[in-house]
């Protein structure tokens, strides 16, 4: 029997469509159909100039957007060889690894919401509240927050931000352990996902799997740890592995990884010293407001800034960072102009999700919509 | 960043060879349109096969230059995971990869014409159907902001097909008679 699930179905996380053929309950084949959501983000790059780019990279990963902005603000500032201050690097880690547990909660709460639990999406959504606050905070808005620039950030934090990170950091890890006890604990949700849908070693490696996932299955890639960018290598943290490669294994991961990311956040706290967030270079960087009012050039720098961006030198970057869901980088192509000559999202969900196929077969239809929320694919990010 | 680039008949062999000298995933595989690029010799197209090993530390981008109309060995043996990957350059660029086992459309609509990441790509002119049946065909639009005609003109079956008239064309277009 051919089953057509999606493209509109809260289960499938966005707009995924899936075509599956049954035997019985048994999953004999499985197609995803993708593209739903795609909105030419890369094509409208190549014709807006480089900081106006990164309204289009947060809007992919909705739930990890601030690791998209990092990763293309990383990938032009190494084509730019921009020198970011150390302010504004930390404040990069600390909001990329909090938008890292907001994006395991809502994880955490729609998977298990396709397990037939419901409170822990209460819960999950509680915590990711404070999150939010935070962005909000910082960034004026709790989605899409386009709030790193080129060189730094767009202005410094206000003087919440410090209080309100450590309330949240302080409170979180007694929390975890409750949502430990009350999911990852019990009795019922292992029964329902240990020894299913298993990823071995071989099969991440063919499908290119990444990220949490991978790690899951004994893969132990992770780009803070193999490639620091962002000062990673000044943090200590562990990168959480398993071996077993079931569904199990690939929650365990993420919810170990919500712990370590809390670690990271803390010692960025610690040493968050006061300082300028934006590269001096006048090439990259706006000049302070109060600059414009008595300073000629500082007015030229502004207006050329704004009205035609700057020009980094040709060539071609990749910087491989690491996402809530797995490898994220940008290649950027500069021909010399104002504006990308092109721009290429390694999106981590679209690969990903080319490992929802081998898993699925064999197992029954009902634990592959869990399956699918193990993954964790955003369709932003597979579609872009 | 290390780039190698590889004669097109040989490109499974290389790939190959990289798998088995430890450069074993296979994270991405896109194209590259060099149509307008300042001062580019060569082929039009380049196709990158991003590699790295299992630890992440080791990367390499094999690349293999190609022509318009000119097809790719497909990598599918090597990798199955470069299906997807392989199935969105062609969408995206319109390179065929030879022996690919599914090689359709990823991304775009089935009924979009054309590879949005070539350079000469139209940009904004793909008339836009909307659910009342008229559509906005871009040129009549701009021609309707400069005040010599209302711009939304037509009715469902011609939206990708392109308009041929945009003078009051069928029954319950009224709007540029008034």
């Amino acid at each position: 029997m051919r089953i057509n699930v999606g493209p509109q179905h809260p289960s499938t996380h966005g707009v995924l469509r899936l075509v599956v053929d049954l035997d019985g309950e048994q999953i004999v084949s499985l197609k995803p159909q993708v593209g739903y959501l795609h909105t030419g983000f890369e094509k409208t790059m190549e014709n807006r100039t480089y900081q106006q780019c990164v309204t289009y990279s947060n809007r992919m990963d909705y739930l990890h957007a601030f690791a998209h902005d990092l990763a293309y603000v990383l990938a032009v500032e190494k084509l730019m060889d921009a020198r970011v201050p150390v302010r504004a690097q930390r404040v990069r880690v600390i909001l990329t690894e909090l938008n890292r547990i907001a994006s395991h909660l809502v994880f955490f709460g729609t998977g298990m919401l396709d397990m037939g639990a419901l409170t822990p999406y209460f819960y999950c959504m509680r915590e990711r509240e404070g999150l939010m606050d935070i962005f909000e905070a910082v960034s004026g808005v709790r989605m899409n927050y386009g709030y790193f620039r080129v060189g730094g950030l767009y202005q410094d934090v206000p003087d919440t931000f410090e209080p309100m990170v450590r309330k949240w950091i302080d409170a979180f890890p007694k929390h975890a352990d409750e949502y430990y006890n009350l999911f990852m604990a019990n009795s019922i949700l292992k029964a329902r996902t240990q020894g299913v849908a298993v990823v071995t070693r071989d099969m991440a490696i063919d499908y290119a799997l990444t990220g949490p996932s991978a790690r899951a299955s004994g893969v132990p890639l992770d780009y803070r740890k193999a490639a620091p960018y962002s000062g990673y290598e000044e943090y200590v943290f562990d990168v959480p592995t398993r071996e077993e490669g079931d569904i199990y294994a690939r929650m365990a991961v993420r919810f170990e990884e919500m712990l370590e990311s809390c670690k990271i956040v803390r010692q960025a706290l610690d040493m968050l010293e006061p300082g300028p967030v934006k590269d001096p270079d006048r090439r990259i960087s706006l000049p302070p407001r109060r600059e414009l009012e008595n300073s000629m050039e500082a007015v030229i720098f502004h207006f050329k800034l704004v009205t035609e961006g700057f020009h980094p030198p040709k060539g071609e970057v990749y910087v491989p960072t690491e996402s809530a869901r797995g490898e994220l980088g940008y290649y950027v192509i500069s021909d010399g102009g104002s504006m990308p000559y092109r721009v290429k999202v390694k999106a981590p969900s679209l690969a990903n999700l080319q490992s929802l196929e081998p898993s699925s077969i064999g197992g029954l239809f009902a634990d592959m919509v869990i399956n699918i929320a193990s993954f964790d694919p955003v369709l932003g990010d597979v579609d872009k | 960043m290390v780039n190698v680039t590889v004669p097109k008949a040989r490109i499974v062999e290389a790939l190959r060879a990289c798998r088995a000298a430890g450069l074993e995933m296979l994270t991405d595989v896109f194209g590259i349109d060099y149509l307008t690029y300042p001062g580019h010799r060569g082929k039009r197209f380049v196709v990158v096969y991003n590699v790295h090993d299992v630890r992440g530390t080791d990367r390499l981008f094999v690349r293999v230059e190609v022509d318009d109309g000119e097809s790719v060995p497909t990598a599918t043996e090597v990798w199955r995971g470069a299906d997807f990957l392989e199935r969105e350059t062609f969408d995206m660029l319109g390179i065929e990869f030879e022996g690919h086992p599914n090689l359709r459309k990823l991304l775009t609509p089935e009924d979009l014409d054309g590879h949005p990441h070539r350079k000469d790509f139209p940009l904004g002119e793909t008339p836009t159907l909307f659910n009342d049946g008229r559509f906005l065909d871009p040129a009549a639009f701009r021609a309707g902001l400069t005040g010599r005609s209302q711009g939304l003109t037509g009715w469902m079956g011609g939206a990708r097909r392109g308009v041929t008239s945009t003078e009051g064309t069928l029954p319950g277009d009224g709007r540029g008679k008034a």
